[in-house]
């Protein structure tokens, strides 16, 4: 029972309002999302999205890794010197060189990244823990001597020691660390665990933080969420939360959650949503699911009969916000779940004015219909289903037939 | 990893053959349905719910075959509280319904046009019919986390004082976060002493942190469904559920996860829904792995960028070769074609397959990778036959 009692007040604590100036977004779609495996942006794509998150608001955008050099320097470079209203950050392992690169596309801000678990320092630095605190200290104090901004990387925080990643934090902000990143590399917390260990960091260490969380397990974005509530000022978020493995928190699902569900509205246009989406899907060779949440096809599409009926009295019954909000479009469609209500829309919409008793029957023709071809019917299918229903007429007596056969059948199966 | 390691059991039931269809635009045929069932049956799904008696009688049809189909799991069947449904629902044999009625206000006046005195009403007549053919029912409130909770908390007395077998709690427009649902579900279940299942939607794409919310606040069912295929975004999917579960919260429902790769693929092909290569716990991408930085990682220790291994969910692990891979990735890859390259060789190879990927604008075929190879030995040698002409 204890348990509950924490989780409870931890609850309402994390219930607090939360100041819409205290939140911004470093979007990362350029960096991580293109570090996706089989992603590659080209250098137009890249200068086209930066100028599409900044028009619609970002706070920062995260460009590359200069480091790499070739042409991800001159996208990086490009950026950095379009003049946007938004910072520019260059991702930079915690070695000197890299900083070098970074500050030779004249970018304003770095992120300065290195593992703080063991089970990375062990097995993927083979470093010590020391040489971790080393590093994050020459770095930062490095970068700063540029008088840049500069966002400490904790990779894998989500498994670190608390003692070590503490201290990893501290270091960092007395090197002069503008803000340390908590990155959820693996997706592995929940946002109850997540919102405790931001909570101490901000607590103890008393450092801005931003979150940067994965999907591997749904919970990108409630983790982000989880920290925003613990206290952490910056979410790195991806457009269509493209990234490594099950991808980021998607920057179009955050920024409507912290609208709608949290009371927090950043100010962005989000009636460029969709566009955006759009654009990167296709640059990242990666179609947009009709599902997406916030931005996908289907979203405002209804076939149900008893959702589309609340929707068509009132779209308030089932939609939190509207569907321009967002740049896409509502539509009823019929199919296997439709009913007289959708199929009297349908019609009108159509040009046809039907009764409720011709409704009803269409409707059952319609939903017959669609189990044979397996989908929705498309507009000149439903037209034609109507024209021969009106044609044939004695649809009504058949009716009656089919349903004495079946109940027949039924009273002789009950009878078995 | 969690700080509440309960040892308690969990149940989930699966709505894909129900709500998943529902999806506008998706039908499954009869023969798909009843291999769903058929697939979810046999990897240990307890419960399933498979359709809705009163769309029709091909419907009903379908119903009734997996009825009589000796499954082990539990069968539910969908009812709009209606007792002309249940009717229905008894004609295909089924043996365990859910009602589901609105409780929100806003649902009341603009969808039913009605008060909460004829929710009840109508509620207890689908009951009694319900009883009346011995059927065990759970009882669905739509919208619940948008109705005024003591009325809300009136249905679940309602529920239970009819003998209702579970009450389900549907975020029908995703208004909560984890945090909410967490001290919504604790609410209920401290006033109500009675078994709570909860429905998400995935609107803000929290579906399973809601879930898994809900069951920390004591909730002993969700429902959940392959894929998260639903309407709008979705439910909560049930891969994601069964293994956050497992990882997250240290709770084993028993469940054959090597088998979630396939059913994911036949849901998709017969939803025509692909899966998308980044969809959590199944997408093929979730174990491909192409920056340096991760490659490298995972070549010395898959623990270091994943926290379970690919085949527990019949998934295989890639190291794919693109703009931003490291030479580890390039030795690790030819070391599987059988070829051993020195480091310096790995780095010139290296070299060219990042500048041939961003000449693609995607990473490279294996195929590709063999080409640049076979060129850069070829130009080796005629170098080398440039420097030693006398050889």
């Amino acid at each position: 029972m204890r348990e509950i009692d924490l989780f409870t007040e931890f609850s309402q604590k994390a219930g607090t309002e939360i100041d819409p100036k205290n939140v911004k977004i470093d979007d990362t779609t350029l960096r991580d999302g293109e570090q996706t495996a089989g992603v590659v942006f080209a250098n137009d794509e890249k200068i086209h999205i930066a100028k599409m998150l900044d028009n619609v608001g970002v706070n920062q955008i995260e460009a590359g890794i200069p480091a790499m050099g070739g042409d991800e320097k001159k996208a990086i470079k490009k950026i950095a010197s379009l003049g946007l209203n938004c910072s520019v950050l260059g991702w930079n392992r915690a070695v000197k060189s890299d900083i070098d690169a970074s500050v030779e596309c004249g970018v304003d801000a770095v992120a300065v990244s290195i593992s703080s678990s063991d089970i990375h320092i062990e097995h993927k630095l083979r470093k010590s823990r020391e040489w971790v605190l080393e590093s994050v200290k020459t770095c930062v104090d490095y970068a700063k001597s540029f008088n840049l901004y500069v966002s400490a990387n904790a990779e894998d925080a989500s498994r670190s020691d608390m003692e070590f990643l503490l201290k990893f934090a501290r270091i960092a902000r007395d090197a002069g660390a503008d803000r340390l990143r908590y990155c959820d590399t693996l997706g592995i917390f929940d946002p109850f665990e997540t919102f405790m260990r931001v909570k101490d960091i901000i607590d103890i260490i008393g450092i801005d933080i931003e979150m940067h969380t994965h999907n591997d397990f749904g919970m990108a974005i409630a983790n982000a969420i989880a920290g925003i509530k613990a206290g952490a000022t910056y979410v790195n978020t991806t457009i269509n939360g493209l990234g490594e493995r099950a991808g980021n928190a998607a920057f179009e699902e955050l920024v409507m959650a912290l609208k709608y569900i949290e009371g927090v509205d950043l100010g962005f246009n989000t009636t460029l949503f969709r566009e955006m989406s759009e654009y990167v899907a296709r640059a990242s060779s990666r179609i947009l699911p009709t599902w997406k949440p916030i931005v996908g096809g289907n979203l405002f599409v209804y076939e149900n009969e008893s959702k589309a009926s609340g929707v068509l009295a009132n779209p308030e019954t089932y939609e939190l916000f509207k569907e321009k909000d967002v740049g896409l479009k509502r539509k009823i469609i019929l199919g296997k779940y439709s009913g007289v209500n959708t199929t009297i829309y349908k019609l009108n919409t159509l040009g046809f004015k039907i009764s409720r008793e011709e409704a009803e029957e269409l409707a059952e023709v319609v939903r017959d219909k669609s189990v044979s071809l397996k989908r929705a019917l498309f507009d000149s299918e439903i037209i034609d289903t109507y024209k021969s229903y009106k044609g044939r007429g004695h649809i009504k007596a058949n009716k009656k037939k089919v349903n004495q056969a079946e109940s027949e059948r039924s009273n002789v199966s009950s009878k078995k | 990893m969690s700080v509440a390691k309960s040892k308690r059991y969990v149940n989930i039931i699966d709505t894909t053959l129900r709500n998943g269809e529902q999806t506008a635009g998706v039908v499954f045929s009869k023969h798909e349905k009843i291999r769903i069932a058929k697939m979810l049956d046999e990897i240990g799904i307890p419960e399933i719910e498979v359709g809705t008696p009163s769309l029709g009688s091909v419907e009903r049809e379908i119903i009734k075959e997996i009825v009589e189909d000796k499954f082990n799991c539990r069968i539910f069947v969908y009812c709009e509280a209606e007792p002309e449904n249940i009717k229905y629902a008894a004609r295909c044999g089924a043996k365990n319904v859910v009602i589901n009625i609105s409780t929100s206000d806003i649902h009341l006046k603009e969808k039913y046009k009605k008060n909460r005195t004829w929710v009840i009403n109508k509620l207890r007549e689908t009951i009694r019919t319900a009883r009346q053919n011995n059927l065990n029912f759970i009882v669905s409130a739509e919208d619940a986390t948008r109705s005024d909770l003591e009325f809300l908390l009136k249905i679940v007395s309602l529920a239970k004082k009819k003998g209702a077998y579970r009450f389900r709690i549907c975020d029908t427009v995703s208004k909560f976060d984890p945090f909410r649902t967490f001290l919504y579900i604790n609410t209920i279940s401290s006033a109500i002493d009675f078994p709570l299942e909860v429905y998400n939607h995935n609107d803000f794409g929290m579906a399973t942190a809601n879930g898994m919310a809900a069951i920390r606040a004591g909730a002993s069912s969700l429902v959940v469904s392959v894929g998260g295929l639903g309407e709008g975004t979705g439910n909560a999917a049930m891969e994601e559920i069964v293994m956050a579960l497992r990882y997250l919260e240290s709770i084993e429902l028993g469940i054959k996860t090597s088998k979630f790769r396939e059913i994911a693929e036949y849901v998709a092909r017969a939803s025509s829904r692909a899966v998308p290569i980044w969809k959590a716990i199944v997408g093929t991408n979730v174990f491909a792995h192409e920056s340096g930085i991760h490659a490298d990682g995972v070549i010395k220790n898959p623990r270091n960028y994943e926290v379970f291994d690919p085949g527990e969910v019949g998934l295989a692990r890639q190291l794919v070769v693109g703009k931003h891979s490291g030479s580890h990735t390039i030795l690790h890859k030819f070391k599987e074609f059988g070829i051993e390259l020195t480091d310096k060789q790995a780095n010139e190879i290296l070299a060219l397959a990042r500048a041939m990927s961003i000449d693609l604008k995607r990473s490279l075929f294996d195929k590709e990778l063999m080409y640049i190879y076979n060129e850069y030995k070829k130009r080796k040698i005629s170098k080398r036959e440039e420097q030693n002409p006398e050889d």
